[in-house]
């Protein structure tokens, strides 16, 4: 539960002085981002988690003081992603000799970023200049996300090791390079803080991490290869922030993360499922705390897409609903909850109440931050429906569409079939649960049960009479759905029937698994 | 006119039919019908029948209890029946409504008490009697009865698997109890009658083969004497004359050539982990001999015969469209798990060229003519009658919109049906019999592989290579035509990928050393092994539908066409086969070096895979 016992105090106002107040923050961290992807999420807070890893702190102390160096990896992200002419170098230059020349020329006026432009260590580390071209073919078909158009400083290897981490940047025409949160939004580091703050098997959390970040893979040792020799500079980034020292979904994404790790998948494949899991758990937290402080029941009504309307669709589209609304209203609700409190109201009586509730809020949600933030009349009142104003303007940028934007990029949101948004779990995200929480075989009713019980899904007539009001119950409805995930699951190979009324949902890539 | 015993006869056989009230569905029923219209009840011995009832054995020295679990209809309360009756307790007992009994019995020196619930699922939360404080208290006492090596006491429970899963979870979980859970979990998804842990004995009556159930059912349903009172009663132009449907349809059943086709398809179900049980088996039986779409619950009695024959419909009772259930309505059909089993094999509705022209064309035609003849013109009573040539020449002659050709297409439905029964042996591989279902390497799975490996055989090489050459181009992604190593292949990132271009190992189908992929019998299942180093291994079990998938695949189809689940299932098993192989080289301990080598794969115009040794050393 999000408490006081377990919530910290503000951080030092000067270490934020761009931010315009601190609502959003105290209630879920700096910060919820919503246009970061699940995969660049996990690879930011990979970013933290390595460079802890370096600093001997790798989920230690709960993440205070949360103080890291990321790398940046500037000859490598030229050589793979600022680097166009490079098979046309290959095609023109059949002989070895002249086409790593004309290359290192070219590179030596069009690289950025880096000083000096000297890639010629590059030369004697590789067979021939085709070699090299078809290296950098492979490692750039394994970018991650790379059908989408991003500029070549926000482009990103797949995740080897750790030479292929670095942090998000952006570099000027001029070649002048600064962090950039764009894509690398500081959820990242908020998810790394959730680990660090689990009551749960950290020990075992930090050993699998430290066995994934020691690199130990021939891509990762190629990676190598592509930097020159020596340290680079590496800046301390600081200033993340997660307000709980503890909360269920911190204990619940460790478990879950730690079930997958000890699949001990072959290769990477672990990965999509951390990644998913990751920004899945960054969405339930953001709701949780939400409900928590609305004293509300969260649940998750989910359609197994039917081919045509059904009354699930109706109830899950309308629970979406209700679900988007939610961090709004917890804003409202933390708002209102000063607006209420003693100490307010004993300032507004006062003979110079506007100036002692204006002191109140530059306090506690420091705000106004500017003097242009409230050019209001110096009223209490006005000032207090001014700040609701602005907080839930500001909520609505970026941090209310958590929900949908994360819901929809972990499989869980969806319009297929339809044109309004509801909980629709893909097949992608159906697979990752049964890996999460299945170890061998599960019987189907306690594999949904225990789905309601953690995650607050709903597919069976069972959980949802737990939940809807007694006019939305419809049972035949709800053991259809749960009969169609049954059918998506048979077909994932995740299901076995043994008769008419006895099922097992299995793990096909448990160890022993046949 | 009928006697009436042959007309008792086939309205009693008609009760375990497709009708609304069937009163053969259950063995108490049975039991009262039976005797009410005086013929003796269809019955046999159980294949698990004596390992049953020897538990049962008064002289028996260790008592364990025993759960008889299955799915409606597998003869659960019939198996009770008989061991109460063995152990002496009162039919009249038996008879009442109570599905608790007790029975206090002497073993050796001491008394034993054994507990009967014959219906778990029907046992009353609190017993009027006072034999129990509750349900939850019974079933606690059962679990500590198994775990506690001097308990004097035996428990029968017959249950469902479902109902008897679900009621272990209810119980207030004590150590006992959690540990008869997983217990009795595993010995029913495993397939195991009793484990090391507790003193009991579990029969899964949904396990028995079902291809074990139709012979002895088949047996007991055609030799019974009823069928004798019909062919004394037999009617010229009427009821078991010459033409009657019924007659002819006993009798189709009863000759070899449909048996062992039908026999075959059940043995297939069977390869497909599904299950009919007895009772779904009576009843396909039962519509096989009387369907009929016009009689009254699409089903004929005795007096009905002489109408059809008046109105010349009885070729609509043809035993061949009747075992697919096509006289009864599509809701009806989709409703029984036999119809719905036996029609995954869509006879009727896919079928080859070579005979789609003999059916089409091949009245006319010179070359087809004898298979015509011989497979439709000599079936005077389902071949080719006027109605078919008469919708057989419009479809012909006449242009794609004429509504008539919905007709004949029906017709080919039943035709095609007729001739997956008739095609006689020594024309399945010339008219491709299988091709007349969706399996079309089903006769090669049942002849090639299950028989030479049941009979402890090897299946020959080209079975193998077909099957390993499936596998490489779904693992590799690409057409390889490799078949003599597997190929483990993955991408730079993920393992599943659709392209997989780094190789990581081959694994050779030839043994070399310790590793080798073979065929061999698992749980009597055909299970594709592949064996790493002595303690290293994995395997696939190989079900009809894994076999026809990866012979499709290796034959060019692609993966995703077929089996979405077949595909996840493949990807799930080449997994695990790179677990193994890290595994392996885990145990071989890994050499850490600054070489970076890998092998890429391509492939050359014949599909052979050529695989690139790209190898960096680094300072």
């Amino acid at each position: 539960m999000a408490s006081p016992e377990t919530m910290l105090p503000l951080p030092p106002r000067e270490d934020y002085r761009d931010n315009s107040m601190w609502v959003d923050e105290q209630l879920w961290g700096h910060r919820l981002w919503d246009s970061e992807s699940p995969w660049l999420l996990f690879l930011e807070f990979l970013n933290v988690a390595e460079a802890s890893k370096r600093n001997g702190q790798l989920f230690a102390n709960g993440g205070h003081p949360l103080l890291f160096k990321p790398y940046k990896r500037l000859h490598l992200r030229n050589i793979l992603f600022n680097n166009e002419v490079l098979t046309r170098i290959s095609e023109r230059y059949p002989e070895n000799g002249s086409a790593w020349n004309a290359w290192l020329e070219w590179m030596s006026v069009n690289a950025k970023g880096v000083i000096p432009r000297d890639f010629t260590y590059l030369k004697g580390r590789f067979h021939s200049f085709q070699q090299f071209v078809s290296l950098v073919g492979i490692l750039r078909g394994s970018a991650v996300e790379s059908e989408t158009n991003k500029r070549w400083s926000s482009r990103f290897v797949f995740p080897f090791g750790p030479n292929a981490l670095y942090e998000d940047l952006n570099i000027s025409a001029a070649g002048k390079v600064s962090r950039e949160y764009i894509y690398f939004g500081r959820t990242g580091e908020l998810l790394y803080l959730m680990l660090c703050r689990s009551k749960k098997k950290k020990d075992e959390l930090a050993s699998r991490f430290a066995a994934m970040l020691s690199g130990n893979n021939q891509w990762n040792k190629l990676l190598a290869l592509f930097q020159p020799d020596g340290t680079e500079d590496v800046e301390t980034r600081a200033n993340s922030f997660l307000p709980y020292t503890g909360h269920p979904v911190f204990d619940l994404l460790t478990e879950d993360w730690l079930h997958v790790l000890s699949l001990e998948l072959p290769g990477f494949d672990a990965m999509p499922h951390l990644v998913t899991l990751g920004a899945f758990h960054v969405m339930l937290y953001q709701l949780r705390v939400s409900s928590e402080l609305l004293s509300k029941p969260l649940h998750f009504v989910c359609e197994v897409v039917a081919p045509k309307k059904t009354l699930v669709r109706e109830l899950s589209a309308f629970n979406y609903q209700e679900n988007s609304l939610l961090s709004q209203k917890a804003v409202e609700a933390y708002l209102a909850g000063i607006i209420s409190s003693e100490r307010w109201q004993l300032a507004r009586s006062q003979a110079s109440a506007f100036a002692a509730c204006k002191a109140i809020l530059e306090e506690q949600v420091r705000w106004p931050n500017d003097p242009e933030d409230y050019e209001g009349c110096s009223e209490p009142d006005a000032l207090a429906a001014e700040l609701r104003r602005a907080a839930i303007s500001r909520h609505k940028q970026h941090v209310a569409s958590v929900h949908r934007q994360y819901g929809r990029d972990v499989g869980l949101v969806s319009k297929r079939g339809t044109n309004r948004l509801r909980y629709a779990p893909t097949d992608a995200l159906l697979k990752t649960l049964v890996l999460a929480n299945v170890s061998r075989r599960m019987e189907y009713k306690e594999f949904l049960d225990l789905l309601f019980t953690r995650y607050g899904l709903v597919f069976g007539e069972r959980e949802a009479e737990q939940v809807l009001l007694h006019e939305d119950f419809e049972k035949k409805a709800f053991q259809t759905n749960s009969h169609r995930l049954e059918q998506r699951l048979s077909s994932l190979g995740m299901l076995r029937r043994l008769s008419d009324a006895c099922a097992y949902v299995q793990n096909p890539l448990a160890r022993g698994q046949s | 006119m009928i006697s009436q015993p042959a007309t008792r006869w086939i309205r009693f056989i008609r009760q375990y039919g497709p009708i609304p009230r069937n009163d053969n569905m259950y063995d108490e029923h049975i039991r009262k019908s039976a005797k009410r219209a005086g013929i003796r009840p269809l019955a046999f011995i159980h294949p698990v029948e004596q390992d049953v009832l020897a538990q049962f054995n008064l002289a028996r020295k260790e008592r364990r209890s025993v759960i008889l679990t299955g799915t409606a209809g597998d003869g659960k309360s019939h198996l009770c029946g008989k061991i109460w009756a063995l152990m002496g307790g009162s039919e009249e007992q038996w008879n009442s409504d109570d599905v608790y009994h007790t029975l206090d019995i002497a073993s050796g020196d001491e008394s034993l008490k054994v507990h009967v619930i014959r219906d778990l699922t029907a046992l009353p939360p609190h017993d009027t009697k006072g034999r129990y404080a509750d349900k939850a208290e019974l079933l606690t006492r059962f679990c500590d009865s198994l775990c506690e090596p001097d308990a004097k006491v035996q428990f029968l429970i017959a249950a469902n698997d479902g109902q008897l899963v679900e009621t272990l979870h209810r119980l207030p979980t004590t150590d006992n109890v959690a540990r008869v859970r997983t217990i009795v979990e595993s010995l029913l998804v495993d397939g195991r009658r009793e484990s090391p842990e507790a003193k009991l004995t579990l029969f899964n009556l949904s396990r028995v083969p079902c291809v074990a159930l139709f012979d002895l059912a088949l047996d007991a349903f055609l030799d019974h004497e009823g069928w004798k009172e019909c062919y004394a009663s037999s009617v010229a132009d009427g009821f078991f004359g010459d033409r009657c449907p019924i007659r002819h349809n006993h009798e189709l059943l009863k000759s070899p050539l449909v048996r062992g086709r039908l026999r075959s398809l059940f043995e297939l179900c069977d390869c497909n982990e599904l299950h009919v049980p007895i009772r779904r088996i009576l009843l396909l039986f039962a519509n096989a001999i009387l369907g009929h779409p016009e009689a009254k619950d699409r089903l004929m009695q005795a007096a009905d015969v002489s109408t059809f024959l008046q109105k010349k419909t009885t070729a609509r009772a043809s035993l061949f469209n009747n075992l697919f259930g096509g006289n009864l309505s599509e809701v009806r059909r989709d409703s029984l798990e036999v119809f719905d089993y036996l029609n995954r094999f869509r006879v009727g509705h896919e079928t080859s060229n070579r005979v789609d022209n003999i059916l089409i064309f091949g009245e006319a035609d010179e070359n087809l003519k004898p298979y015509f003849d011989k497979l439709l013109r000599a079936d005077t009573m389902y071949g080719a009658d006027d109605s078919y040539y008469a919708a057989q020449r419009s479809y012909v002659e006449g242009d794609d919109t004429d509504p008539a050709n919905d007709h004949f297409l029906k017709l080919l439905v039943s035709q095609r049906r007729g001739l997956f029964f008739k095609i006689p042996p020594d024309w399945e591989q010339e008219l491709a019999l299988w091709e007349l279902t969706v399996f079309k390497y089903a006769g090669e799975y049942l002849d090639k592989v299950l028989k030479p490996l049941r009979q402890g055989g090897r299946v020959e090489r080209p079975f193998l290579a077909r099957l390993v050459k499936g596998l490489n181009r779904i693992f590799v992604g690409m057409l390889v035509s490799s078949d003599r190593d597997l190929l483990l292949a993955t991408s730079i990132s993920f393992s599943s990928s659709k392209v997989s271009q780094i190789l990581e190992d081959r694994i050779p189908v030839t043994p070399r050393l310790n590793e080798r992929v073979e065929l061999v019998l698992k749980n009597d299942k055909p299970t594709l092994h592949v064996q790493f180093s002595p303690t290293i291994s994995t395997s696939l079990p190989l079900n009809l539908t894994r076999y026809e998938f990866l012979s499709r695949v290796a034959e060019g189809a692609l993966p995703g066409s077929f089996s979405r689940e077949c595909y996840e299932d493949m990807l799930a098993f080449k997994s695990r086969l790179l677990s193994c192989l890290n595994e392996r080289r885990r145990s071989e301990g890994v050499t850490d070096s600054n070489t970076v080598a890998f092998h890429l794969l391509t492939l050359d115009p014949a599909g052979n895979p050529l695989d690139d040794v790209v190898e960096v050393t680094h300072g």
